[in-house]
């Protein structure tokens, strides 16, 4: 099926988008390749579902433009448009069939009657929803759901598909199934995708890339491991799941990196700042970090908290400048269970990834 | 052995204790229940004639027993108390179960006996004698009268419905889904005649159309024109249920999820693709709900054919003569039941079938209601018929104040205020009117809210049955409901024809659905989890409903209060049969002086009735916050 598709990248240039006197999208520039999987990943409010509608045409950018491929759709009415949405609602017609739910894109088109069926049929079989044709959408699970109306965006083959929150009415268990599902339909059929998601864990699980927005601009762009490792600021790091940022002393900065005092400790970090003369902050990953009965070496913090995390123990320390810093212990040794109220030494790594601000 | 006997009730179990209390009640009812019976049958002597025993001149004339009254709704107030108590579930929580039984004794009393006696009388062979019989059918048919009048009723039915549907879905439409301008005062002046009674449109069309009609007569000098006639009773009834359509297709279109429509402009589908594949369907159920809404309106209408038929009988205004002028109970009752037959049909299919098939509420939590992107070749038609039928309907309301404020309207335009002197004679009739409207908003607030409570919040068998037996009243048309109430009442044990008592108890269980709805509404809003909290804090059923439900739904029941407050004083078709000269109702004066007296005299009533309703309306507004639009939302 995939030889089917025609895929072309996504290019948002300079979009800005205000309700009233409401900056919902402030000049955002993304580039989607061809063929990958770009999540909008950020809380409630940031301006990412209005980001998908414009690329969907369903909102009319204030500023800037949006490219497929290298065509400037932005003043195209959504349904010329190549792209099909995945609606968070599902948004499946209720008074039809679900085969004529999916065939519905193409009987819009008026694509002749022997293709419709032979195009449903072969999309019914990709998405496993064989037999239920007949069914009426509140007939099907909520899982049946989503597969039906990714079904019907697919079957009109666009060049872009587009997924708004889809999986936020399922439950826990199906949303990881079916998150792997859309994943490996996307890669399989190498279409470029933007996913819209406030879930982290969702984000990082499918995307090739992620754009972390909050209050309508493009905060930073990159691959999973690029946000973990070097997120450009606090809120970045907080909302892919960083615990302990904590404000440091900048000692040296050099192109190769710089000198940090944190805690009284002296540590590397392998970029400089990227602004200079600005207050720094790190992150201190809680799985870097180590505790021990009380030495020289470390900083001496006291526990607060112990609590069990299945394969490792989340302590809460509190240094003596009155910081809490989380630290998760994986796999620990006798010698790594400390009470609430025990003093311990705190081991900071010798190297961090990257500074903030 | 003695002391296990004697045991204080504090002592006993709680299991104990709930039986004995049960016991208790079951006694005080059945207490009740033998009071009732002693007042609604008793045992008389009566002489009896024998005539087959006739010897010589002396004829045998003895006395014999016969049970008089009414036997057979003692019967089923028995069953309506007793069938409850067979429940497990209802005999366990006695508050739930007191509740159930009023509300069954109250419908069985006021909603299926004297509908019962409409056909009972209907199907009798003749006074005095009984038996079951077609024979009143037969006499109905065979008089051209009758035939006629069944189908006039059809066809101003028919085409008033639908009509009505289509113009009013297209206003509903603009109304709801463009971005026209002054959406906001189109909406309230399209609706407009909710705040009137449905007769006061057939009069102010005579003002402007009739044979003096300023606009027919005086602008245009037109003569041969005559506004009687059936195609008088579709115009108006068009423009009195025309906003009845508009609130339900506004509702349903405001509902539907923007979602769908998105997903299929977003599939390809251009703007009249969408609307015949998605939305049309999408509001098929309301439209088919509009349209046999707006029948029952239209065949129940009796005012305005009296008014502006121009001898043009329907079945409303045959019923009225045979009844009201010549006395013929049973032909009335045989008339009603030709009424009633498409009506409960209409019923049935809306209930049974159309609201099962609503899509409405399948998309939980979806954005709706958002302006559509329509080509200026449909938006600007939809927008003109929209103002036409605004500025007509101000034209119509404005006419009646301005007829009320000249000396002679058609005649004579000084502006005087002399009309109002008539008023003063018919303030006996407007309290009266206030009486029974303010008792029937009580009586069906009370009511409707205690239904809308069992049938929303508990689980028991018969609930549905319940819900449609206080449904079915929505479909029955107000001059049989006048005539059901007259057969069922009028005669010993009760006597209460010519009481404020059974104006006020008709109303209110005639506009029940409308209590009834605005309850469930509310209910349906209340989260039950707040009745959960207070039972598993240890409150009763009863102090949960006392301090929980009953304040949180004390605007629904105010809400539900004002509309049956406002349906009663507008109403002419029950008031027809019911009132008494002691009892006189202002819409019935209103009407005589309507047929008989100057225009401005009518028109002074008129404007008084609706200033009166408008007052409710702003009463009400203030009290829940809402706009006069949303006001009519739920009724």
């Amino acid at each position: 099926m995939s030889e089917l598709f025609t895929t072309a990248s996504i290019t948002l240039e300079n979009l800005s988008k205000y309700f009233g006197s409401i900056k919902a999208v402030d000049d955002v520039n993304i580039q989607v390749e061809a063929g990958t999987l770009v999540c909008l990943l950020g809380p409630s409010g940031c301006g990412k579902t209005t980001t998908l509608r414009m690329i969907a045409g369903f909102e009319e950018p204030n500023q800037g433009k949006v490219f497929i491929g290298a065509e400037d759709v932005t003043n195209m009415p959504p349904y010329i448009r190549p792209t099909a949405l995945v609606f968070q609602s599902y948004a499946l017609f209720p008074h039809m069939s679900i085969y004529n739910n999916i065939a519905y894109g193409l009987r819009a088109r008026r694509t002749a009657k022997d293709e419709i069926q032979q195009r449903v049929v072969e999309v019914v079989r990709i998405m496993e929803l064989e037999g239920q044709e007949k069914k009426t959408p509140p007939q099907l699970s909520g899982g049946q759901q989503q597969r039906v109306a990714l079904a019907r965006a697919l079957v009109i083959r666009p060049k872009v598909l587009l997924f708004d929150e889809p999986l936020s009415n399922l439950d826990a268990q199906l949303r990881v199934r079916m998150r792997t599902e859309i994943r490996d339909l996307q890669k399989q059929l190498g279409i470029t995708s933007v996913y819209v998601t406030h879930d982290q864990e969702e984000a990082f699980s499918i995307a090739d890339q992620v754009a972390i927005m909050n209050q309508g601009r493009l905060i930073q762009l990159g691959t999973p491991r690029e946000l973990y490792r070097r997120p450009a600021d606090s809120f970045v790091a907080q909302f892919v799941g960083l615990s302990n940022i904590v404000s440091v002393e900048l000692v040296t900065a050099d192109a190769d990196g710089a000198t940090i005092r944190v805690f009284g400790q002296t540590i590397r970090s392998r970029r400089p700042p990227r602004q200079s003369g600005q207050p720094v902050s790190a992150v201190l990953r809680p799985e870097a970090l180590k505790l021990s009965s009380p030495n020289e070496a470390g900083v001496l913090v006291r526990v607060i908290d112990q609590s069990y995390i299945g394969p490792m123990i989340r302590y809460r320390v509190m240094t003596p400048d009155q910081t809490q810093v989380t630290v998760d212990v994986h796999n620990p040794s006798p010698e790594e269970f400390f009470d609430p109220g025990t003093a311990v030494s705190l081991h900071l790594p010798q190297e961090i990834p990257a500074l903030l601000g | 052995m003695s002391s296990e006997v004697l045991r204080w009730p504090q002592q006993l179990s709680l299991s104990q204790r709930r039986n004995l209390g049960f016991a208790a009640l079951v006694f005080v009812e059945l207490l009740l229940l033998i009071y009732i019976g002693t007042r609604l049958v008793g045992v008389e002597l009566v002489e009896v004639t024998d005539l087959t025993q006739v010897s010589g001149n002396v004829e045998t004339v003895f006395m014999r027993r016969e049970v008089v009254g009414d036997p057979p709704l003692l019967m089923l107030l028995v069953l309506g108390m007793f069938v409850p108590l067979a429940s497990r579930r209802l005999r366990r929580e006695p508050v739930l179960l007191v509740a159930l039984q009023v509300a069954i004794i109250g419908l069985i009393v006021f909603v299926i006996w004297p509908l019962a006696q409409v056909f009972i009388e209907g199907f009798r062979a003749g006074q005095n004698v009984t038996g079951f019989s077609l024979v009143q059918f037969e006499t109905l048919f065979a008089m051209p009268m009758v035939a006629n009048a069944t189908r006039n009723t059809m066809i101003i039915g028919v085409t008033t419905a639908v009509l009505a549907t289509l113009i009013g879905t297209l206003i509903a439409y603009t109304l709801t889904l463009t971005d026209v301008p002054g959406k906001r005062w189109l909406r309230i002046l399209t609706i407009i005649p909710l705040v009137s009674p449905p007769f006061a449109v057939s009069f102010a069309f005579i003002l402007l159309f009739g044979r003096r009609g300023v606009i027919t007569y005086d602008l245009l000098h037109i003569t041969q024109y005559d506004i009687y006639g059936p195609h008088g009773i579709v115009l108006v009834q068009l423009i009195s249920d025309i906003p009845l359509v508009i609130l339900i297709l506004s509702a349903v279109f405001a509902s539907i999820s923007r979602d769908l429509e998105e997903a299929a402009e977003d599939l390809g589908g251009r703007p009249l693709f969408i609307l015949r594949t998605v939305t049309f369907p999408l509001v098929m159920p309301a439209i088919l709900t509009a349209i046999l809404l707006t029948f029952i309106s239209s065949i129940s209408d009796f005012g305005n054919p009296m008014l502006i038929g121009g001898g043009f009988q329907v079945l409303a205004t045959q019923a009225f003569i045979q009844l009201i002028e010549l006395f013929d109970l049973q032909l009335g009752a045989a008339l009603s039941m030709i009424l009633i037959i498409p009506a409960l049909a209409a019923f049935l299919v809306q209930h049974l079938i159309v609201s099962r098939r609503s899509y409405v509420t399948v998309t939980s939590g979806a954005r709706t209601g958002h302006v559509r992107r329509l080509p200026g070749w449909i938006t600007w038609p939809l927008f003109g018929l929209t103002i036409f039928l605004a500025a007509f309907n101000l034209l119509l309301y404005s006419s009646i104040f301005v007829g009320a404020l000249v000396r002679t309207w058609g005649f004579d335009f000084t502006p005087t205020l002399e009309n109002l002197n008539g008023l003063i004679n018919a303030m006996p009739m407007l309290r009266n009117s206030l009486i029974v409207s303010v008792g029937a908003g009580l009586l069906g607030g009370i009511t409707g809210l205690l239904v809308a409570w069992l049938v929303t919040r508990q689980n028991y068998p018969g609930r549905g049955a319940l819900d449609f037996t206080a449904t079915i009243m929505y479909a029955i048309p107000g001059t049989v409901v006048g005539i059901g109430y007259i057969i069922a009442f009028n005669a010993s044990p009760y006597f209460w024809t010519g009481t404020f008592f059974i104006i006020i108890v008709a109303y209110a269980y005639r506009r029940l659905p409308v209590g009834l709805r605005t309850g469930v509404a509310a209910n349906k809003q209340l989260d039950p989890t707040l009745e959960e909290a207070s039972l598993d804090l240890g409150a009763s059923r009863a102090r949960t409903f006392a301090q929980i439900t009953f304040p949180l739904l004390n605007r629904a029941f105010f809400a539900g209060v004002i509309y049956i407050f406002i349906r009663s004083m507008t109403d002419l078709s029950s008031a027809v049969f019911l009132n008494s000269g002691r009892t006189q109702l202002f819409t019935v004066r209103m009407f005589r002086v309507m047929t008989t007296g100057t225009p401005s005299e009518a028109a002074a009533f008129a404007a008084l009735l609706i200033v009166i309703i408008l007052l409710a309306l702003g009463i009400l507004s203030k009290v829940s916050g809402k706009s006069f639009v949303d006001l009519f939302r739920v009724s």
